[in-house]
Parts: structure tokens; sequence; C-alpha cells
């Protein structure tokens, strides 16, 4: 079947929607990735417009001369445009960057992903003034899941980005404010609570932080891979990316969930994806029904014991070179998209700086972890200890991927999001603030 | 088909199809429609439609617009997806996954809290006739929307149901096949015809007339 008569049987009614946002550039470049990226996962229709199709690139810039050093090119809907468009400018420009409308909160959650959507829903349905600030996309790591299988309450499954969308709807039909496309770059003790200031100067004053910011992705310590960025190298699964890999080869590195969720997706679009995981079995990390799924697929191969050790280029990505443990010497995985799911590094840039106690790899240490490390309670002020989601610091807590312990699930982060309210619950009717 | 190939409708179609209702024959159609369990609405103009649709659509609604000349050419598919206002479904079942998330899309789809579209003829006697190349847009107009909204020009007039088959078959077809090969590069189809004669849950359907020529 073809693409065009896939799309038009699917396509309700036939009318592809009008993007809102054409771009102009050249796909193999990163920062055309992170503004892909950064579109689709927020559903905003957009356009990609290769350099290259002359006639298309006259059409939309109307005849008008390309800077090539000024990449990529955004149109926006009212026709203004932006030459080497960033994420934040497309946002600010499509009106997707609003103000916070109160000056305090009872309680302001950093990171929109499960975790911090969660918090958001149960602490706004329950009448707490409630702001979430999320730098990139609703849903977090899990918003790019193709499709979560074990997430109780749907039989047959569901996509994280629609999981995300349902729950951002929920989130603001009980009142709570997302702000998109900022970030935290600092918070300050201040009262009995927090000021919290934001990348573009914004502060809201809040009674309590949950932080809830999640994990990046580990970079992969390969020689010449972060200059392929964008040119065949990716990190995270790149929704945005699985049409423009249709009948490519494809190689994603890691083993868990993520990494699998990521081989489904792509087993739908390329012509061969190799899962490259360092240990020697996926039994340990991923989820079986994915393991399962992963083994059932036939253009799926599966290496373990194997690690990226270089690549080869010449604009962009040609192959990989791989080192087994079960094998001598190096093989070659000739390839056009590699994409690194691996392990999380802590997201604490704008909360680490204030003494907030973190374990050796960097996540924040709550509850009783905190009692236990020592030196961690020096400025605690309380007679009472930490509760159970606290942090070394009275009224922060947190919860999610970027909490030490936790567990590294959808419905994990969800469980905690949602007991961390309960929690601030606590910590309001201590500062006698409780409404 | 051959029309179409063509490349548009007949004269004698045009001539029959294309021309403004009479006021009395506009007035006619709504009072049959209020009968048959249509919440219907006469006004003047394009604007003021907008602006009726705009007033019936509660705010945080969940609204899908069907494909429409008419909505396109009125501001109204734009109000829906781009003012905030709403919970637009169209450019959320856009940007999903049509190979992984194919079952999302379809019930999405299926049962919207409103839909807000055209239809291709309605009769004096107060009949409501839709065409469909996918037929996707069918059933929620059936029954899985809570609400359905129809803007209507005044020109989609006819005097029965066989005029109104007449009317896609001769003259929306022809146009909507040359607008479909233009716009997607593929040939549209009379492949779906819905006929709504009667509707049981008075004013889960409002026509809102136009006495203006809106779309084909």
């Amino acid at each position: 079947m073809s693409d065009e008569h896939r799309e038009s049987m699917f396509d309700y009614d036939a009318r592809p929607i009008t993007p809102q946002v054409v771009l102009v550039g050249r796909r193999v470049s990163s920062l055309g990735y992170e503004l892909r990226d950064f579109l689709s996962r927020n559903g905003v229709p957009y356009e990609w417009v290769e350099l290259d199709d002359e006639d298309r690139v006259r059409r939309v810039l109307d005849g008008d001369a390309v800077d090539p050093s000024r990449l990529p090119i955004c149109v926006l809907p009212d026709g203004r445009r932006l030459a080497g468009a960033t994420v934040e400018q497309v946002a600010s420009g499509l009106g997707m960057v609003t103000a916070p409308l109160l000056a305090e909160y009872d309680i302001t959650i950093i990171g929109a992903g499960p975790a911090g959507l969660a918090a958001g829903v149960y602490a706004a349905s329950e009448g707490l003034r409630t702001v979430a600030f999320e730098a990139v996309a609703p849903g977090g790591q899990a918003g790019t899941t193709s499709m979560i299988e074990n997430y109780l309450g749907f039989p047959q499954g569901i996509s994280g980005s629609e999981l995300a969308t349902r729950a951002t709807a929920q989130a603001r039909r009980f009142g709570a404010e997302l702000v998109l496309a900022r970030r935290l770059v600092d918070i300050a003790h201040e009262d009995d609570g927090y000021r919290a200031r934001l990348s573009d100067g914004a502060e809201v004053r809040t009674r309590s932080v949950l932080a809830a910011s999640g994990v990046d992705w580990r970079r992969l310590e390969v020689d010449g891979l972060d200059e392929l960025l964008g040119a065949g190298v990716y990190y995270g699964a790149g929704p945005s990316e699985a049409v423009s890999c249709r009948g490519c080869r494809v190689a994603i590195v890691g083993g868990g969930n993520s990494a699998g969720q990521a081989v489904v997706r792509f087993s739908r679009y390329a012509s061969r994806v190799t899962l490259l995981v360092r240990g020697s079995t996926l039994n340990t990390s991923m989820s079986q029904y994915l393991v399962s799924k992963v083994s059932e697929l036939d253009n799926v191969e599966v290496r373990t014991g194997t690690e990226v050790v270089g690549v080869e280029a010449d604009t962009r990505l040609r192959a990989v070179v791989l080192s087994s443990r079960d094998e001598p010497g190096r093989t070659r995985l000739p390839l056009e998209s590699l994409f690194v799911c691996i392990g999380g590094v802590p997201r604490t840039r704008g909360l680490a700086a204030k003494g907030l106690a973190l374990d050796d790899a960097g996540f924040i240490l709550t509850g009783s972890d905190v009692t236990a490390s020592p030196g961690a309670l020096d400025t605690w002020p309380l007679a009472r200890a930490p509760l159970p989601l606290e942090t070394n610091q009275p009224g922060l807590f947190a919860a999610g991927d970027v909490r030490s312990g936790s567990i590294k699930r959808c419905s994990a982060a969800i469980g905690e999001g949602s007991m961390a309210v309960s929690l601030v619950h606590h910590r309001l009717a201590e500062l006698g603030a409780e409404l | 088909m051959t029309e179409g190939e063509r490349g548009g409708p007949t004269e004698a179609a045009v001539a029959e199809f294309a021309g403004l209702a009479s006021d009395k024959q506009i007035d006619a159609a709504a009072s049959a429609l209020e009968r048959n369990g249509v919440a219907s609405f006469v006004v003047d103009s394009g604007e003021d439609a907008r602006s009726s649709v705009r007033s019936i659509l509660p705010i945080g609604a969940e609204v899908f617009n069907n494909t429409s000349r008419t909505l396109e050419a009125l501001g109204i598919a734009e109000d829906i997806e781009r003012s905030g206002l709403y919970q637009p479904l169209r450019p959320r079942l856009y940007q999903m996954d049509r190979e992984m998330q194919g079952r999302e899309l379809r019930q999405l789809a299926a049962a919207p809290d409103f839909v807000v579209g055209s239809v291709h003829a309605v009769t004096e006697e107060g009949s409501l006739l839709i065409a469909s190349a996918s037929g996707s847009q069918l059933g929620p107009l059936v029954s899985g929307a809570g609400h359905v909204i129809f803007v209507i020009g005044g020109q989609k007039i006819v005097p029965d149901v066989g005029a109104g088959l007449r009317r896609i078959q001769e003259y929306c077809f022809p146009l909507e096949d040359r607008r479909a090969r233009e716009a997607y590069g593929v040939p549209s189809g009379v492949n779906n015809v819905l006929i709504i004669n009667r509707s049981i849950a008075h004013g889960r359907i409002s026509a809102l007339l136009v006495r203006e020529s809106l779309g084909f």
C-alpha cells in the first residue's frame, strides 16, 4: 500500500491538518532535530522542508535568499520568520510560553512527566494553588513511549503521548497551570516557603516544591559521537524521526524498557532494527512483555554483551563499530540512525546547589534515606524527621525518576506524584496554611 | 466520475444546485428540521454562523471539526483548532503515530463530545444528506458524537431526498474530486452516504442555516 493511501485511509476524512509551523533546513542537524522533537511532542503540526527542495523552499520563503549559516528557518502562522530558530524562540512565537497567573502557589511542580502530572491532578483537584513548569513537553520520558501495555486500566495498552495528553487535560481541567518551555534556574528559601526563578526571569513564591524533573539520557562515551547529534545519532526514542526511518537500518542502544519501546516503534518503519545491549541478557532490565514482543519481531536482532566503540561518518552517521564479549575483534554495523536510550542522569539543575542531599549518582535523597545520610540533616530546622518523599529541605519534595531509590516505571512515578500531594498537605498544615 | 475527471460539474448541475435558495425555502427547511428533531437556526451571514458556533460550544469541550470548505472559509476550523478555547481532536489525531496508535485514533475519532461539520444537501422536508469518501466522519454524526453542529450554506437546500442525492453525485462530487486530486493527489468517491430523516434525541443535532452560499 502506498503511503498516500495509508494516509487517506487513516486521516479521518482526508484533510491533513494545516501545519502551524513550516521549518526550512537540513534534516541532518541537531537544532533541526531538537525543534522537530519539541513540536511533535507538544502536538504542534509542522512541515519540514529540506533545503535541497528548491521549489518548495522558494514557495515557502517567497523567493527570498537563505543564509545557510542561520538554519533552520521557522515560518510562524502569522508569517514571521525566525532564522536559526531555537526551541525557546519557536515556543514563544507560537504563544506557548505563558506567564504564571499567580504570584504565590501552594505547590510548584518542577517537571510535567508522569510524577509531575499526577501531582498536578491531585493537588489541583484538592483545591491547592498549583503550577507546573516543564522545559520540553508534558509526559517526560514516558511521553515518548510507543505503547505502555502494563499500565492499570488500559487492557490494550496506551501510548505514552496519549497518556500525557489526557493527564495534561485533566490537570488543567482541575485548574492546575502548566507553564511550558521554561527551565527552573534557581530556587531559594523565603520565609516558610520558597521562591522559584525561571529561565526568562519570572519568579513565583510557593509554600512547597515538588521536584519531579526526571532524568536525561546518559551520554554514550564514544569518540566522534557528539558531533553526529541530529546527523544520525539521537538520544531518546525519537518519535519525530520514526516516519523518516521508513526502509532504513536503525540501531538502538540500551537494555531497559525505553530501549524496548523504541525497538517496537522503529520495527514498524525501519527495514532492520538492531538492539545493542551491554548486559548478557534483557531479562533483568526489561519488562517481560517487552522482551517477548521484541523477540517476536522478524526485522529485529538483539545483540547482548555488545558495546558501541566507534562510529563511521561523512556528513552523517554511516556505521557503528561494535565490540562483543563473545566474539574477538570488532564488527562493523552499517546503518542510517542510532538511537541511544541508556540509563538516566538525574535532572537537578537549579535544585542541587542549595544543599540538597543527593546520592552518589546525583539522585535526590528523601525520607529515611536523608535521615540515614551523614550530615544531610545538619541544617534541618524542624523537630520532626523528613516525611517519606521530603528532601533535607522542609517542604521540598521529590518524586519519580529523579528521586533516589525510585522504581523507574511510569506507574510508580504516578503513585509517588499522587502520594506527594498528601505530604504537601501535611506541610501546609504545619505552616498553618492549610485551606 | 467522468465529470470529475474533466474537472468540474456540468453547467446544468451548476444551474440547478449552486444558486442560493429563497428566504421562504430556507425558512421551510428550518421548520421541517425542527419537526424532525433537529434544533435549527437561521442566520444572515457566515460571520453570524461563526458566532453561533462559538456560543454553542462550551469552553473546554472536546471538539472534532470535519473536513469542510464551509468551516475553513468562515474561520470556524481555525477557532476550533487554534483558539485554545477547546480541546480540538483533529490536531491530536494528526499527531498520532499511524503505525502504533491506530486503535487510539479510531476510538478518539469515533466519539467526540462535539462534532462541527457541514452537509451536502438539506431538503425542504427536513432531511440532511452527507457523503463521505472514507466514511469515518459518518459514525459520530449518527450516534458516536454527543452533539453535532452543522453549518449549512443556503445554496444546499433541495426539494427532496432524490434531488439531494443528485446534488451530491452531480455537483458536490466533481468539485470534491477535483479538490482531492489537487490537494492530496488521490481521487474522492461517493462511497458512503448518510441520510438523517429524523433525530430522536431532540437538540442533539443543531443546524445553522445561513442565508449565504458557503462551501459546495
